[in-house]
């Protein structure tokens, strides 16, 4: 046990729960916004594929990862779009045609992947972008601040999404119309456009954690995020659709993961155990699910489509 | 009222309406002058909703024409009526119980900041409002925390925030005390006196009659009439209203008093959110008597009714029926000691909308010997059963298969009725009988109801409709934040005294035990 | 349908059955092989391997070759395989351990087909299933061997899928082959508990690096995310089940390459003589079913691929049996 309590380790341990816990962090902050709005997205995980295959063949073909990110967001954007004409407008059940995204995406990818490209081939992954100052402090530096720029963006993108939902007319409508899509229509805000824009933002954040995946990794292969998309649904959950409570179980998740992994590595988890092990992050994040879900309440429009007059 | 009020700043002219297999509006008239409150009065169904949708640009006319200060406009969504200066105020308020009282009369406003949220202006000119026409309230409190009136006096304050000229009053009373509709009324009558234009919609005669400056009457979306309060009568809105003599007050034997059949003693009930609905309820039926309970809703009328059928563990008290103490929590032990219940929710808790008449009449006797042998049920029997009760109970129906689900409300409590009194119950429980029901069903019930109190069934009828009380009761009891204020003969009732009660003071010494409304039960 | 109807229609279809099977199976010249395989046939992992193998023995004779993969639900492999045997292929290659449950059921109702089964040592006893693996711990422990030699900080680590099979073997032999060459070394292993988390292997692979190994392996698809990893820090890494080196030129030493060809060649020749299985088949090192390839741009220096050399030798020879 003594060996994990070493600055190394320690510092290698929570950068790579941060690593493990960004493209959650995108995807959950995507599907919050959505959620908020009142419309659930099951199909995050297929738009994060889309996303990273996207982008990883940008930067295969251009070498541009800023090209690849850019199209990793806006295929997210295009299925944010289509999933906004299915649920807004031909009010389509929410749970079932989100698993018909999350298909689509997982066969799209794979067929685009074996069509275009084939053989697994390698791609530039992320620079670390590191600051002046704060990434030369001892410890602290190492963990936060030795990341790519994806990381800092994704952690930057929670107070903004907090002021955003919380502190603009649009972030107000957003909320009124995931609880009370009656109400904001008799004021005259339009719940489509509202519902349209909030899939499109959130989509857009579902590709782009799809694309830093991706990058980060260097690689695509056939279901590269592993179902990642499913757990950051059930981290919105965990985070009480706030910014801040996503960031929180993202990093919950991704902590456990880079703490059992270490563990793993050093032998202070037997092999026997570890199958079971692997599982810890999935089962403490349920447990915690279950311990803050019965604490808040969720969007009452949630999952329920809009039909003026009813 | 001041004469100067003639020009009409609303004209709706010829305004058709059709639905699928209904008309909804056909060649409606209808204006609105400054300053006045004009009423629209109607059942349910009669138009009046869709009417006022179509003015609120909810729904588009079929037919027909509006015009607005003299020029005909077009209005396609609210946000067109609300440029119009035209706001209504929705029978279910139309608030984001999540956000706060000042975001939710921001909702829709273009901010003085731009993108960002402008809540402190918004707060400053609420609370220039609220002293302009006496409507206290905390612009940063959630509005989920706010009791019914104070969720009322929100809504009014997004209608003036907006500065309407035209307000839609889609039923406001409904859930208020009888003091709160005072003071509402009040209100209303000084933005009237300001020039604004007032369109009230109720059905409840007595409150049309106090407000109006001029009635219009809907019946089967057509126009039956216009009047004004000076020159009609309770009796003939009605009768505008159902197309014929309608009584509104049934003749009914004095009581015969005789034992107790249904008693409530120490009752204590939670609520869905942990507190207690219930406090220590004392209560006695007799056989042949009706009390009525009457009350704000989300008092704990709701978790009372619950308890005593079974549907609601108590967490203390005894429940008797004809002296017999009644296992707690357990509906089939209730239903078994003779008691029966009308649902407040009918939909939700008294019947199945996918199930057929037939289905719905048998859901408890099913298991019955004489419906069922050896697990398999006997469709002949049960077949002529249910075709007897829909003729007894007056059952408009096409068939017995017809999903209960495409019944009228009035049929489907007329069905529920059927099942629930069919067995001759020792107690009857009925919570909003004619809640949303049309005036001639609504008579039927009440004959029904009346029917029953003379067969010596002890009914405790629950009921925010003081009318309906009023009608009913041999004694009335009040409840106010889960208690009892007390049980008053119905011959010494008026409705002052028990609009006190409900509001929570004790009138024979009106100081002590004020208790504020409370918030409704959540939704 | 009357009763004596439906036995009518039972009856010809037996006899259709009859007439066209082996007329199928032995008449064209063609032989039909299918292959049903978890993973992406472009991998460069372990279901690439079964692909190439077939494909190398295509360049000798005429086959007709299917394949279905990315079949990880055995049901759906289940179904693409009793599928292929009634198609009337005569070769179904049933290419993922996890898939005998089924293949044991199936090759009993379809005794004129042959099926072949890996990676496994178990024919269920079943004269038309054959079964074949391969002795990766032996091309694990060579690569063992170079690794301890190569390290300087006298640390290795080890990627792993769940510890199971073909991975399994190639671990244990990739440890042992380590402290044979160094006996003081620190060989962790990480199975990380998934074949298809690429982001998981590759926080593995640098959990790994902060516990100060600077040489690396992994087994199964994932890995892809490790090599990644341990590129980007230029930590040097073994590949195994394929040869990884254009993933990462840069730090690819070894690959351990599987060449079913070998067996694949053998299986046939028993389909020609009227074989259908019953045999039990390994790819090995002597046989030269495995092949350890080295990657030219990797300035790999000559006394550690000495040593490795030295490690195949000792195997073919059987001087030293890696697990036993």
């Amino acid at each position: 046990m003594n060996d994990f309590w070493t600055a190394t380790i320690l510092v290698a341990t929570v950068a790579s729960g941060i690593r493990l816990a960004t493209p959650f962090l995108l995807a959950s902050l995507g599907e919050a916004l959505g959620q908020r709005s009142g419309v659930l997205n099951l199909g995050v995980d297929g738009v994060m594929l889309l996303g990273a295959f996207g982008a990883y063949y940008a930067v295969l073909k251009t070498n541009n990862l800023l090209l690849g990110v850019a199209v990793g967001v806006l295929l997210g954007a295009l299925l944010g779009l289509f999933y906004a004409f299915i649920t807004v407008n031909l009010r389509a059940q929410q749970g079932i045609s989100g698993i018909g995204i999350y298909l689509f995406g997982l066969g799209m990818s794979d067929l685009l992947f074996q069509k275009l490209v084939g053989t697994p081939r390698p791609i530039m992954p992320f620079a670390i972008v590191r600051f002046p100052v704060l990434s030369d402090i001892p410890v602290i530096g190492e963990m936060f601040f030795d990341h790519s720029l994806i990381v800092y963006v994704a952690f930057l993108l929670v107070p903004l999404f907090t002021f955003i939902i919380n502190r603009t007319t649009y972030g107000m409508n957003v909320r009124a119309i995931g609880e009370n899509p009656e109400a904001a229509d008799s004021l005259g805000v339009s719940v489509g456009r509202v519902r349209y824009s909030a899939l499109i933002i959130g989509n857009s954040l579902a590709g782009l954690a799809g694309a830093a995946l991706a990058i980060e990794l260097g690689i695509f292969q056939q279901n590269l995020t592993n179902a990642m998309g499913f757990i950051a649904i059930a981290l919105v959950y965990f985070g009480a659709w706030r910014p801040i409570g996503v960031m929180a179980g993202s990093l919950v998740f991704g902590l456990v993961a880079s703490i059992v992994l270490q563990c793993k590595t050093l032998g202070i988890i037997p092999r026997s155990a570890s199958d079971l092990a692997a599982m810890a992050p999935a089962v403490i994040t349920v447990l915690a699910l279950v311990v803050v879900a019965n604490r808040f309440r969720q969007p009452a429009a949630l999952t329920k489509p809009y039909i003026r007059g009813q | 009222m001041t004469v100067e009020a003639v020009f009409p700043v609303l004209e709706m002219r010829g305004i058709g309406k059709r639905f699928p297999g209904v008309i909804a509006n056909e060649n409606v008239d209808f204006d609105l002058r400054k300053g006045e409150v004009h009423t629209l009065l109607g059942e349910n169904g009669a138009g009046k909703s869709t009417l006022m949708k179509i003015l609120y640009g909810l729904y588009r006319p079929d037919a027909g024409e509006l015009r607005l200060n003299g020029r005909p406009v077009r209005l396609s969504s609210p946000s067109d009526a609300i440029a119009h200066g035209i706001c209504m105020i929705h029978q279910h308020f139309m608030l984001v119980p999540s956000l706060t009282v000042a975001e939710n009369v921001a909702l829709g406003l273009r901010s003085t900041r731009g993108p960002l949220t402008d809540l402190r202006h918004v707060a400053r000119r609420i609370g220039e409002l609220s002293d302009a026409f006496g409507l206290q309230v905390d612009p940063f409190a959630d509005v989920w925390q706010l009791a019914v009136g104070e969720r009322q006096r929100v809504e009014i304050i997004k209608a003036l925030y907006r500065d309407a000229s035209i307000l839609i009053l889609d039923e406001p009373t409904a859930v208020l005390t009888p003091r709160e509709v005072d003071d509402l009324f009040e209100t209303f009558r000084r933005m009237a006196r300001q020039g604004r234009s007032l369109i009230f919609i109720s059905h409840k005669l007595h409150e049309v009659l106090t407000l109006s400056d001029r009635i219009t009457v809907l019946r089967n979306g057509r126009v039956t009439g216009e009047t004004d309060p000076c020159n009609t009568s309770r009796e003939e809105l009605a009768r505008m209203m159902v197309g014929r003599d309608v009584n509104l007050a049934p003749e009914k034997p004095a009581a015969t008093v005789c034992e107790a059949r249904l008693q409530i003693e120490n009752l204590v009930v939670a609520g869905d959110r942990g507190t207690d609905a219930v406090c220590d309820v004392n209560l006695a039926v007799c056989g042949g008597e009706v009390l009525g309970l009457a009350g704000v809703s989300g008092n704990g009328q709701r978790e009372l009714a619950e308890a005593v059928c079974g549907l609601r563990k108590p967490k203390s008290g005894v429940i008797r029926v004809d002296g017999q103490p009644v296992a707690p929590g357990n509906p089939k032990a209730v239903r078994k000691a003779g008691l029966a219940y009308v649902p407040e929710e009918r939909m939700r808790d008294g019947a199945i909308g996918d199930f057929n008449i037939m289905e719905n009449l048998l859901l408890l006797d099913h298991g019955e010997k004489r419906f069922c042998r050896n697990g398999f049920l006997r469709f002949g029997r049960i077949f002529k059963h249910c075709r007897k009760l829909v003729r007894a109970y007056a059952v408009k129906t096409p068939t017995l298969e017809t999903p209960a689900k495409n019944l009228s409300g009035g049929n489907i409590q007329k069905l529920i009725l059927a099942r629930e009194l069919s067995g001759n119950p020792k107690v009857l429980i009925a919570a909003q009988p004619t809640r949303g029901v049309d005036i001639g069903a609504a008579e039927y019930i009440h004959a029904r109801l009346a029917r029953q109190r003379t067969g010596g069934t002890a009914t405790l009828v629950i009921s925010e409709d003081l009318d309906e009380i009023f009608a009913l009761a041999d004694r009335i009891a009040v409840m106010c934040q889960g208690r009892l204020m007390g049980i008053v003969d119905r011959h010494e009732a008026t409705r002052e005294r028990i609009g006190l009660m409900m509001a929570g003071v004790d009138p024979d010494s009106p100081s002590k035990d004020y208790c504020p409304v409370s918030e409704s039960t959540s939704r | 349908m009357s009763k004596s109807g439906f036995y009518k229609m039972i009856g010809v279809l037996l006899v259709l059955a009859f007439c066209l099977a082996p007329a199928g199976a032995w008449a064209g010249k063609a032989l039909k092989i299918a292959i049903v395989a978890p993973s992406a046939s472009n991998d460069l992992a372990f279901t690439q391997s079964i692909v190439d193998g077939i494909k190398a023995v295509q360049k000798e004779r005429t086959i007709e070759l299917a394949v279905t993969d990315g079949t990880f639900i055995v049901e759906d492999a289940a179904a693409a395989i009793r599928d292929y045997a009634q198609k009337g292929f005569d070769l179904v290659i049933a290419h993922g351990s996890q898939y005998g449950g089924s293949l044991k059921e199936i090759a009993k109702d379809f005794p004129k087909t042959a099926f072949a089964w890996g990676t496994s040592a178990d024919t269920f006893g079943l004269p038309n299933v054959s079964s074949y693996e391969a002795a990766s711990d032996e091309g694990g422990y060579v690569m063992g061997v170079m690794a301890a030699a190569l390290s300087k900080k006298g640390g290795v680590g080890v990627v792993g899928p769940i510890e199971v099979g073909d991975a399994k073997l190639f671990v244990d032999g990739f440890v042992a082959g380590a402290k044979a060459q160094k006996a003081g070394i620190r060989a962790n292993v990480n199975y990380i508990g998934s074949f298809s988390d690429v982001a998981l292997a590759a926080e593995a692979a640098r959990a790994h690096m902060a516990t100060g190994a600077d040489v690396l392996t992994g087994t199964a698809q994932m890995v892809v995310g490790a090599i990644g990893a341990a590129r980007s820090r230029r930590v040097a890494w073994f590949g195994t089940q394929a040869n990884q080196t254009e993933l990462a030129p840069e730090i690819v030493v070894a690959c351990q390459v599987y060449k079913w060809e070998v067996i694949l060649r053998k299986i046939l020749a028993d389909l020609d003589s009227g074989v259908l299985g019953g045999k039990k088949y390994a790819i090995t090192l002597a046989n030269n079913g495995l092949v350890i390839e080295f990657n030219d741009a990797y300035k790999l220096p000559a006394g550690v691929k000495q040593a490795g050399l030295d490690a195949v030798a000792a195997i073919k020879s059987g001087k030293i049996k890696p697990l036993r």
